[in-house]
């Protein structure tokens, strides 16, 4: 509650939380609110279709006449829905290969971490391009490869903590009175990483959204008809510089949800460090 | 006439909570040559009064400070960051608690060496700095003074990092050498060398020392006079002998028995907080 | 001298062993996804003959060990097989295409390093003020965009709105460049051609700026957050207190230390950039190994996409080891493990 406060009171966090609720409100109302609420699927209207930004269409109507802005809406839910899928497998895996590698050491934390380390040495878009290589573009598809690429990094996280964390005081007093080894790596070091867990997670949640819409923007992640902002980018590309809503707007839709997570993320970070 | 004069000095600090009162209204002077301590436990206000001195508290937007500071009768008031920043490393150096935390890691000595030399002669080539730097190691009876110069600050023992700050210290031949805790990071024998080192070679640069401590029985050792402080209040300040021979202040007492003796019972702790502290300043005659 | 030997032999040990994982994560994806990588290779229509040819010349039907096995004899010999979509030797459409997304991810490295580390010395110099709100606020904004969008807004604002670069590919038309390094900056040295140097700068910039733009923030975000640690440092306080410019300081005195731990993370930037590249690369039509690797990904050229991303993880793991040489350069603690007196 203390956290929520000091980031309330940062002009900066307070943006990002701003900018987050919006986000997170459209993609959940846009049954209702969106203007077009039909305009998620395969709706064609060639009466109004490639139409400049207008009262009607506030950012313009694409190829086969969908309103743009509502499809931004829709496109919202499907970024979410993978970032929040991704971290939610990644994120324990993750974690948990982190906390054994570090509080174990010896032969186990080598293993472990050079596994991490093979992951790591491939730019994480190139794994995930790779993958996709040979899947289906499917969103189910996409999400696997994005988690794959994921968990290494909160492996690393946790494990550079829980390797602190192994020498400490309470730990080796925990070991004293006999304490089994997932009691300590559970109840004694993991909720000394969540605070940077949940930062991590926040800041992830903006880069999920940018690897997510990078694939689909190669044409490798979710198909249409379903909206996607990466996509909705890549379709738009072609039709430069006339066309300019086409991309623009789904464009800066993204930047809009990344910079709010981001902003959030950052204040999150200076809250949980001001409270420790 | 006095080196250092500070009258009136109060600092306050504004923060999340509230206004922080550090220091009310203390006074303090130090005569060219002469060694002067600073007495008390840390968060009395030792430390930040040092930093006064040298304008870097100045640069804090919440520090908030009033009273009267004087250098060499100059009154540093209405100093400008310049003005403040041309006394340091030339009239005013400084000695740190930790000598090898206080160089940096990735540069070797004589460069860090040059740096401070070019503070008062900014034309000086690497061979003039090589050899002031030389003479000025040699001072302290550092045996190997070319392999010190050419080591980086984490290659010698903290007692050679000592000897290398209280030479760059004095290379420039300061009027006044603040120094804060010097060796409260080295063990005993070592601490105890350094300060015989920097007693003998601030006499023969006759420069003035400020001597910032917690420990007293270093201060008898060290200083001409005392100035004994708790709470951002100087309450008792003479001349060493005076000070020690019959401390007057309830607090002087106190901090005296905390000083650990050979033949004694083990450290008796300081009270919290008690209200013959807060009694007024006792100054001892025979100060300047 | 001769620590930083002993660095270099003991990163390449590893890189070796990593390098050897990576073939086996990518030789795993390939293999065990679901279908028969021949059937999907040769397409719906091929003949029965022809699936089991292809299946008995990538050794499909030994179990994944000796699969594997012969993968590597081949690797080792330099033959990473045949793609599928150029009929060519994978190692010559590698070589074909990578000169030109090294070219460009090069110039994006230095533009991310020449540009973020001293907005990021600036922001932790001015700490708190003006300036520092605007290198974080900025900073925060290039890494809130993939670089697609950065292509995208900057091709739409400086080559179509303001026609000051050129909107695609790398080289006018105009100009024939004999190919010798692939390098069109060398090749065209080479040919002493001054006007096709000058446009291959000219077609340059754009999309490494597009490249760079997240780079320079994360590099300017990183140098602050380290070097705002280092000002708490008591060498900084002594420099300080002994009047050293405060210029001096934030530029020497407190960047030395903070580019230590700074290098490694631009190290990964840098390995985000090859794969951002296949982004940018799209937009610009840059003839690049990216493009060339989605064009091989949607034809499901196993042997391409292996060959591609193999090289991009060596390309990675070289740029590593240089960054921790550099490291070993920069930190005199790594390379003077010694004591001199005590």
């Amino acid at each position: 509650m203390r956290a929520l406060r000091i980031i309330v009171r940062n002009p900066m966090s307070l943006l990002g939380l701003i900018l987050v609720g919006i986000v997170v409100l459209s993609a959940l109302l846009a049954p209702w609110i969106a203007p077009y609420p039909d305009h998620n699927g395969a709706v064609v209207d060639f009466l109004n279709n490639n139409r400049a930004p207008s009262l009607k269409n506030l950012m313009g109507t694409d190829l086969v006449g969908r309103d743009i802005l509502s499809r931004i809406m829709y496109g919202y839910q499907i970024s979410l829905v993978l970032g929040v899928i991704v971290l939610a497998i990644a994120t324990p895996i993750g974690t948990l290969f982190g906390l054994i590698a570090g509080y174990r050491g010896g032969w186990v934390e080598i293993v472990l971490m050079r596994i991490v380390d093979i992951f790591l040495s491939i730019p994480p878009l190139v794994l995930a391009i790779a993958m996709m290589g040979v899947l289906e573009p499917t969103l189910t598809n996409a999400m696997l490869a994005v988690t794959l690429m994921w968990w290494p990094w909160y492996a690393r996280l946790v494990y550079s903590i829980a390797r602190g964390e192994r020498e400490e005081g309470y730990v080796v007093a925990a070991e004293v009175i006999g304490a089994s080894t997932w009691h300590i790596i559970f109840r004694e070091i993991l909720p000394n990483c969540l605070p940077a867990i949940i930062t991590k997670m926040t800041l992830d949640m903006g880069f999920v959204i940018i690897i997510a819409s990078s694939l689909s923007f190669l044409g490798l992640g979710v198909q249409p008809p379903t909206p996607d902002l990466g996509s909705m980018v890549a379709e738009g590309a072609r039709y430069l510089p006339d066309s300019w809503w086409l991309t623009v707007f789904p464009g800066l839709s993204i930047l809009v949800a990344v910079f709010g997570f981001n902003l959030l993320g950052d204040g999150l970070r200076e809250a949980l460090e001001v409270q420790s | 006439m006095s080196l250092l004069s500070i009258r009136d000095l109060s600092l306050s600090f504004r923060g999340i909570h509230g206004v922080t009162e550090v220091l009310h209204g203390i006074a303090l002077d130090i005569a060219p040559g002469e060694k002067v301590a600073l007495v008390g436990e840390s968060g009395s206000g030792k430390s930040v009064t040092a930093r006064i001195v040298l304008g870097l508290l100045q640069e804090l937007a919440a520090a908030r400070i009033d009273g009267e500071v004087r250098f060499g009768g100059e009154d540093m008031r209405g100093f400008s960051r310049q003005q403040f920043a041309a006394n340091r490393g030339t009239e005013i150096s400084m000695i740190f608690q930790d000598p090898t935390s206080s160089l940096n890691p990735t540069f070797i000595i004589e460069r860090q060496f040059a740096e401070v030399i070019r503070r008062r002669n900014p034309g000086a080539s690497r061979e003039d700095c090589l050899r002031i730097a030389g003479e000025a190691l040699a001072e302290t009876a550092i045996p190997d003074v070319e392999r010190v110069l050419a080591s980086y600050p984490f290659q010698l023992s903290g007692g050679m990092n000592q000897r290398v700050m209280i030479a760059m210290a004095l290379v420039n031949k300061p009027k006044l050498l603040i120094a804060d805790e010097p060796g409260t990071a080295l063990d005993v024998t070592v601490q105890a060398q350094t300060l015989q080192l920097m007693r003998q070679l601030t006499d023969e640069h006759q420069a003035a020392v400020f001597f910032i401590s917690h420990n007293l029985g270093v201060v008898r050792e060290f200083a001409d006079r005392v100035y004994v402080i708790y709470r951002g209040r100087i309450v008792e300040d003479g001349p060493t002998e005076a000070i020690f021979a019959d401390p007057r202040h309830a607090y002087t007492r106190a901090l005296m028995a905390a000083v650990p003796r050979i033949t004694g019972m083990g450290l008796p702790d300081i009270p919290e907080r008690s209200d013959s502290f807060d009694a007024p300043q006792i100054s001892h005659e025979g100060g300047s | 001298m001769s620590q930083l030997v002993g660095i270099l032999v003991r990163r390449i040990g590893i890189s070796v062993v990593v390098l050897i994982g990576v073939s086996m994560l990518i030789f795993a994806i390939a293999r065990i996804i679901p279908g028969d990588p021949a059937r999907i290779a040769l397409g719906p229509n091929a003949t029965a003959e022809q699936i089991a040819k292809l299946r008995g010349e990538m050794h499909l039907d030994e179990n994944i060990v000796i699969q594997y096995g012969f993968f590597i004899k081949d690797l080792v010999s330099g033959d990473l097989g045949t793609s599928l979509y150029t009929n060519r030797p994978v190692t010559l459409d590698i070589a074909q295409f990578l000169p030109a997304t090294l070219e460009l991810v090069f110039l994006a490295g230095v533009i991310m390093v020449g540009l973020g580390l001293p907005l990021g010395i600036l922001a932790a110099r001015f700490r708190n003020k003006w300036p520092d709100h605007l290198v974080r606020a900025l900073a925060l904004l290039t890494v809130s965009a993939p670089s697609f969008v950065w292509a995208v807004i900057l091709m739409l604002l400086c080559a179509y709105y303001l026609p000051l670069f050129p909107i695609a590919g790398r080289l006018s038309d105009i100009y024939e460049i004999e190919r010798v390094t692939g390098f069109l900056t060398i090749d065209t040295l080479i040919a002493g051609n001054v006007a096709a140097f000058l446009d291959v700068w000219h077609h340059l910039i754009l999309p490494a700026v597009a490249l760079a733009l997240s780079g320079i923030g994360q590099a300017a975000r990183l140098t602050r957050a380290n070097m705002v640690e280092t000002y708490e440092k008591p060498y900084i306080e002594m420099a300080q207190a002994y009047g050293f410019f405060p210029h001096r300081i934030a530029r020497i005195y407190a960047f030395k230390p903070s580019l230590i731990p700074s290098l490694t993370i631009i190290g990964l930037d840098f390995a985000a950039m090859l794969g951002n590249a296949f982004l940018v690369e799209a937009v610009f039509a840059w003839p690049g190994l990216s493009r060339y690797g989605v064009n091989v990904i949607l034809r499901k050229d196993l042997n391409a996409i292996m060959g591609t991303v193999l090289i991009i993880a060596l390309t990675f793991l070289i740029v590593n080891i240089i960054v921790d040489l550099l490291i070993a350069v920069l930190n005199p603690r790594i390379r003077h493990s010694t004591r001199v007196q005590s």
